[in-house]
């Protein structure tokens, strides 16, 4: 499967002073930072190999919705096994069928994707956080 | 946030970056001793590699496998991570695919060392900085084989190697009946360039516009995977593929009148970072039900190439392959037929 060899992050630029997480990074699952007060909602922290993998998880609603249009997209039997994790490509999609899943998403959500998202997206969980993040901004 | 992943193109690609225990037992097994080992490799028919200009398209058919002791036997030659991969997926047809497609670049690479045995196991790939899979040779270095590249894409119904040597080559392949989820004029208006958006426009049948649709997304695929550099570097939208319809004729013997296939072309709308007149297209039919398109990079020394009129075609060798069992060539006058691009169909040698 398409994995991340390479991940590269770039943090808002929130951060003049460090991040100061309140979990040691020996073995998170969860973290969440407090800056300036502010609560972030929870980081999920993954470590593949020597990097690390920080995302903003987005609602479970939105999970849920992204995978109901990935079964109407893909033409998945009902009671197929669809979640944040899934691959697009696990689930038999092709780089078609990735974009036909961010131009639905895109008309389900009122949102607009970059061009360059819209075929990099690999997971349900991607593309939902991609969602919630585009949702936020516009609110 | 900004995380970039790699795209759903090089989806079956199951690169496990080779660890150095693995590179340890690799050394030992890549030995190409130059007899015939009774492995399954044996049964490989050996191949001469592509010269320049020429292309070598594989493609199996996953209907065409049933037997579970073949399926094993393909197992059998992957590497454990992308044995891992495989029984990852849930659904029976995706892990065949799965399966097939790993199993059709590993017996097609292996061929091309005509002086003795590749193990197809023995292959080692990784990623270039934007995802896409290429060998790596530098665990490879008891052979003599020039750099390949490879390119694989699939669809449900049929799963493809384009084969090159000297230059970087993309494929995509799909089936010309698919159906859109999308309207198809607003599709191409989010993700197409204005120019072929007017192309599809103009196409007043909807089964014709479908096709269309289909090839130059194929083609727009296939641009981007020989480019290499994921989507981020060449989005849909800043590039225009055109196919020029051509009809050569003599005026004075209409009976003579030759088509010749459109020429296909790529031009960037805006940014000029990737100089695209390097690039040459092939646009197939398959059995006719699939669309196959073709790119790979001109050869600047090619004294052909830079002519317009002189342009030499390239030479496509086509086979249909059930690896370890059987290759069958096919030629233009089976179902496969050239469809656009300066191309043709050669005979296997």
């Amino acid at each position: 499967m398409a994995s991340l060899a390479q991940s590269s992050i770039s943090l808002p630029s929130l951060s003049n002073r460090p991040l100061v997480p309140r979990a040691g990074f020996s073995k998170p699952s969860s973290v969440s930072l407090s800056i300036s007060g502010r609560n972030f909602p929870s980081i999920a922290l993954q470590s593949r190999g020597r990097q690390f993998q920080v995302r903003c998880a987005a609602k479970p609603e939105t999970v849920e919705k992204v995978c109901e249009l990935v079964k109407k997209q893909l033409a998945l039997p009902e009671g197929s096994a669809v979640t944040g994790e899934s691959k697009f490509a696990a689930l038999g999609a092709d780089s078609l069928d990735t974009v036909e899943i961010v131009m639905g998403l895109e008309e389900q959500f009122g949102i607009s994707v970059e061009e360059e998202s819209a075929q990099t997206i690999t997971t349900v969980q991607e593309a939902a956080d991609m969602i919630d993040k585009l949702l936020e901004s516009k609110a | 946030m900004k995380i970039h992943s790699v795209s759903t193109r090089y989806s079956w690609s199951f690169v496990c970056m080779t660890s150095l225990r693995d590179r340890a037992q690799l050394m030992t097994n890549t030995r190409c001793f130059g007899r015939n080992f009774v492995t399954a490799s044996s049964s490989l028919p050996p191949v001469q590699l592509p010269a320049q200009r020429e292309v070598h398209f594989w493609y199996v058919l996953p209907d065409e496998v049933k037997s579970t002791n073949l399926l094993n036997q393909y197992l059998e030659i992957l590497s454990p991570c992308e044995k891992e991969e495989i029984f990852r997926i849930r659904e029976e047809q995706l892990k065949k695919s799965a399966l097939l497609a790993r199993a059709l670049v590993r017996t097609t690479l292996a061929r091309y060392q005509t002086k003795c045995q590749i193990d197809p196991k023995s292959f080692k790939f990784k990623k270039n900085n934007y995802g896409k899979p290429e060998v790596d040779w530098q665990s490879a270095d008891d052979w003599s084989l020039p750099p390949l590249h490879f390119n694989i894409s699939h669809t449900s119904s049929l799963i493809a190697c384009g084969v090159a040597v000297g230059s970087p080559i993309g494929i995509d392949v799909e089936e010309k009946q698919r159906r859109l989820k999308n309207d198809i004029l607003a599709f191409a208006q989010r993700f197409f360039s204005p120019h072929e958006i007017e192309t599809l426009t103009h196409i007043a049948d909807p089964e014709l516009r479908l096709q269309e649709f289909i090839k130059l997304w194929t083609l727009k695929e296939a641009y981007v995977k020989a480019l290499g550099k994921g989507f981020s570097a060449s989005p849909f939208k800043t590039f225009t593929v055109r196919l020029r319809d051509h009809m050569k004729g003599d005026i004075h013997a209409l009976r003579h009148v030759i088509y010749k296939a459109p020429d296909i072309t790529v031009e960037p709308s805006v940014d000029l970072k990737n100089p695209s007149s390097n690039w040459e297209f092939v646009l197939l039919e398959l059995a006719g039900s699939h669309y196959a398109a073709v790119c790979i990079e001109q050869d600047s020394i090619d004294p052909g190439s830079k002519s317009g009129n002189g342009s030499m075609p390239i030479n496509l060798t086509l086979r249909k392959t059930i690896p370890f069992v059987e290759d069958e060539c096919i030629s233009a006058n089976d179902s496969a037929v050239v469809i656009g691009g300066l191309a043709r169909l050669a005979v296997c040698d």
